[in-house]
């Protein structure tokens, strides 16, 4: 089977430093923060009562934010790839990273209390359990994707997940053209809860923007994100003859299961490091070849240590030579849209010519000895980044993206 | 060729006790306390499907990849009710209550035992498949998906097992609460908690380890038809044809059980057919030799 070459020919972003990828990245490279108070209800008595919370208001047709995160992420994507007067064609394809079910306490109550639950679609489908599939028949409709949509559950990886899987449809001519990405929000009442139960979130409440700390001696463990990041594939081939100029390329995808433990990473780093080892394969490129690692960089204790050590089982001596940046120090952990987001700050900056920064990265721990961009972003020409997602329960993946300047060059 | 080398299903229908048990499975047996429903129909139904395959852990390992759909999430009534019950002022949900109080008496382990991915990671760890893997969401639709990632891996040489894993926890109030809401609905007493596993290899590589040969995958075809999720509900169906269909509303598991009980039951080579048209719109096909 023949290979086609795998074109990016469009980005679209909500995050909570950014919506639309020219303010997003402006945020990423002057460092600027998206963590801030909880006010999408009150969690005055919750451990943690900070997050990384989209400020715009986006309309969406049933009242469950990662639906709204995604259509317009999708929105922006399209219209950037039609901005040449052509649009992608023949069989389109969505993948998709999604977030758990929406589930309503109030809703929850109203049942118990005996009331009847209504009886419009609208709000029989958003009371009590909203399905998460919903979110990839939205965009499927709003973007005549006719191939069956992908979905992908695999929680902190998910993102990469569904880039990688969208990525091999593309290359091997399952599809000709793939939307593809993540959307999460657990700022709600429960998904708050829990991680704050399992003591996997951030306390430092007094200073939000100083709270997400990847690599830092003091980090305390992850703030809660939310948003979409989304990404067109095209065949590069049928790209260029539409007249789309390609913003990069997708060259590799691997992923990995750690057949471990159930919140805690393989002590060796084997699953992470079998990830990029993976993905380095696929792409048929060497560690030495790639310019930076967009980091998974949770700020938990256990990970990053060991996301630290697979680095430098996969790189050796070239571990220390490459910038890594952690987009979540700027906007918090994303969960099922985390890998996607990154994937678009990654070849955002990539294509801009910088990286952007780990802010809060004041001391690094004394297991965490890599280049990780302290504070502020750094000029510094990438033809390849590696990006890279792990999730609870052990899932690991990911990807490999060539920049603009380098996929042009290529031919 | 992809080839089936072990097949197995689990399943509980209204009549029948609440909880499995999947201690026999488990390489460390603390781990069960993470596990809710989904969980144990994974792990029992992926390790009987592995030691009819002949596969053990020296197989396994970076060759073997994992493909997992799962039901809707199943949050159970009595994990939710305590946190409900000291969140309500009056008959309402009440956020500062929630807060003070509320959220405490959720048990600390409730995400690990409904989170979708948690069937994918106990098969994983208790039979070290560390291949490729792909977790997705409800529905027969997903089981094609998962179903053509597995053979992608597999002609590609990727990995040499593909281990296919279909679950859903569907005796579980939120979920007969979701089927009870759509149009048309489905009774409570129809919803079974399912699960089932299919290994699947090449030929080649099957017989050239001496498995047997069980069942053939002959084909499969899928479409998709976007359509507006609000307004054009769809009863969706599901057929088999060459054996009976077993009872009960299994979720995604269906396709794999008949597999599972006609590799079984069958003295004679038989064709299968599965076709399904979920409430979702998407149509598929997949057509098997099941062998004698």
């Amino acid at each position: 089977m023949k290979r086609q070459r795998v074109a990016i020919t469009a980005m679209g972003v909500v995050a909570p430093n950014g919506c639309g990828v020219p303010e997003f990245l402006d945020a990423l490279l002057r460092g600027r923060s998206g963590i801030r108070q909880v006010t999408l209800f009150d969690p005055a008595a919750l451990p943690t009562r900070i997050a990384g919370q989209v400020q715009a208001l986006l309309p969406a047709p049933l009242p469950d934010r990662k639906i709204g995160f995604a259509l317009a992420a999708a929105r922006e994507a399209f219209a950037q790839a039609q901005a040449c007067g052509t649009a992608p064609s023949g069989r389109g394809g969505l993948s998709l990273g999604v977030g758990l079910e929406l589930f309503s306490m109030d809703d929850l109550a109203a049942q118990r209390a005996g009331q009847s639950p209504p009886s419009s679609p609208v709000e029989r489908l958003s009371f009590m359990q909203t399905p998460s599939d919903l979110c990839a028949h939205f965009l499927s409709e709003a973007h005549g994707l006719m191939l069956p949509p992908l979905l992908h559950v695999s929680a902190c990886a998910a993102g990469s997940d569904a880039l990688g899987s969208g990525f091999r449809r593309v290359r091997d001519g399952r599809a000709d053209f793939m939307l593809v990405g993540g959307t999460d929000s657990m700022i709600n009442p429960l998904g708050m809860a829990g991680f704050a139960a399992l003591n996997a979130t951030s306390t430092r409440n007094a200073e939000p923007e100083r709270a997400s700390r990847p690599f830092e001696r003091s980090r305390d463990g992850f703030v809660l994100g939310e948003g979409a990041g989304m990404l067109l594939l095209e065949r590069w081939e049928a790209a260029l003859a539409r007249g789309a100029t390609p913003l990069g390329e997708l060259v590799g995808y691997g992923n990995s299961l750690d057949a471990h433990g159930i919140s805690e990473p393989h002590p060796e780093a084997r699953g992470a490091s079998q990830a990029m080892a993976r993905a380095l394969a696929d792409a048929g490129l060497l560690p030495t070849d790639i310019s930076a690692i967009n980091a998974h960089g949770t700020a938990t204790p256990k990970n990053d240590p060991i996301e630290t050590l697979a680095i430098h089982r996969v790189f050796g001596q070239h571990a220390k030579k490459m910038p890594i940046s952690a987009t979540k120090s700027l906007i918090g952990h994303l969960i099922s849209a985390a890998g996607a987001v990154e994937a678009v700050a990654a070849l955002s900056c990539m294509n801009a010519g910088f990286v952007h920064p780990t802010i809060n990265l004041d001391q690094p721990d004394s297991t965490c000895d890599l280049d990780y961009v302290p504070h502020h972003a750094r000029r510094h020409r990438q033809a390849y980044v590696l990006s890279s997602s792990y999730g609870f329960g052990g899932h690991n993946a990911a990807i490999v993206l060539r920049g603009q300047e380098a996929a042009l060059a290529a031919g | 060729m992809i080839c089936v080398t072990g097949a197995s299903s689990v399943a509980l229908g209204p009549h029948d006790p609440k909880t499995l048990e999947p201690t026999e499975f488990l390489r460390a047996k603390k781990t069960r306390k993470f596990m809710g429903t989904q969980d144990d129909l994974a792990v029992i139904s992926a390790g009987r499907a592995l030691a009819q395959a002949g596969l053990g852990a020296e197989r396994l390992a970076e060759r073997a990849g994992l493909f997992a759909v799962v039901g809707y999430i199943p949050f159970n009534r009595e994990d939710i009710d305590p946190v409900l019950t000291e969140s309500l002022e009056g008959e309402r949900f009440s956020m500062q209550r929630f807060s003070s109080g509320g959220f405490q008496q959720a048990h600390p382990l409730l995400t690990f035992r409904c989170l979708p991915n948690m069937p994918a990671f106990h098969v994983s760890a208790n039979f070290d498949l560390q291949g490729p893997y792909f977790v997705s969401y409800p529905g027969a639709g997903q089981v094609y998906a998962a179903l053509e990632e597995a053979v992608s891996s597999l002609n590609d040489e990727s990995i040499d097992v593909a281990v296919l894993v279909a679950v859903a926890h569907q005796r579980n109030f939120l979920v007969e609460h979701h089927f009870g809401r759509i149009t048309p609905p489905v009774a409570a007493a129809e919803l079974w908690d399912a699960g089932a596993c299919l290994v699947l290899e090449r030929a080649d590589f099957a017989r050239a380890r001496g498995a047997k040969l069980r069942a053939e995958l002959l084909g499969m075809q899928q479409h998709y038809e976007p359509h507006d999720a609000l307004t054009q509900e769809f009863a969706g169906n599901e057929t088999l044809s060459g054996v009976a269909r077993p009872p009960g509303e299994r979720g995604p598991a269906l396709l794999f059980t008949a597999l599972a009980e006609a590799v079984g039951g069958s003295a004679a080579a038989l064709e299968l057919v599965h076709r399904v048209q979920t409430r979702d719109h998407v149509s598929a096909q997949s057509r098997w030799r099941v062998l004698s």
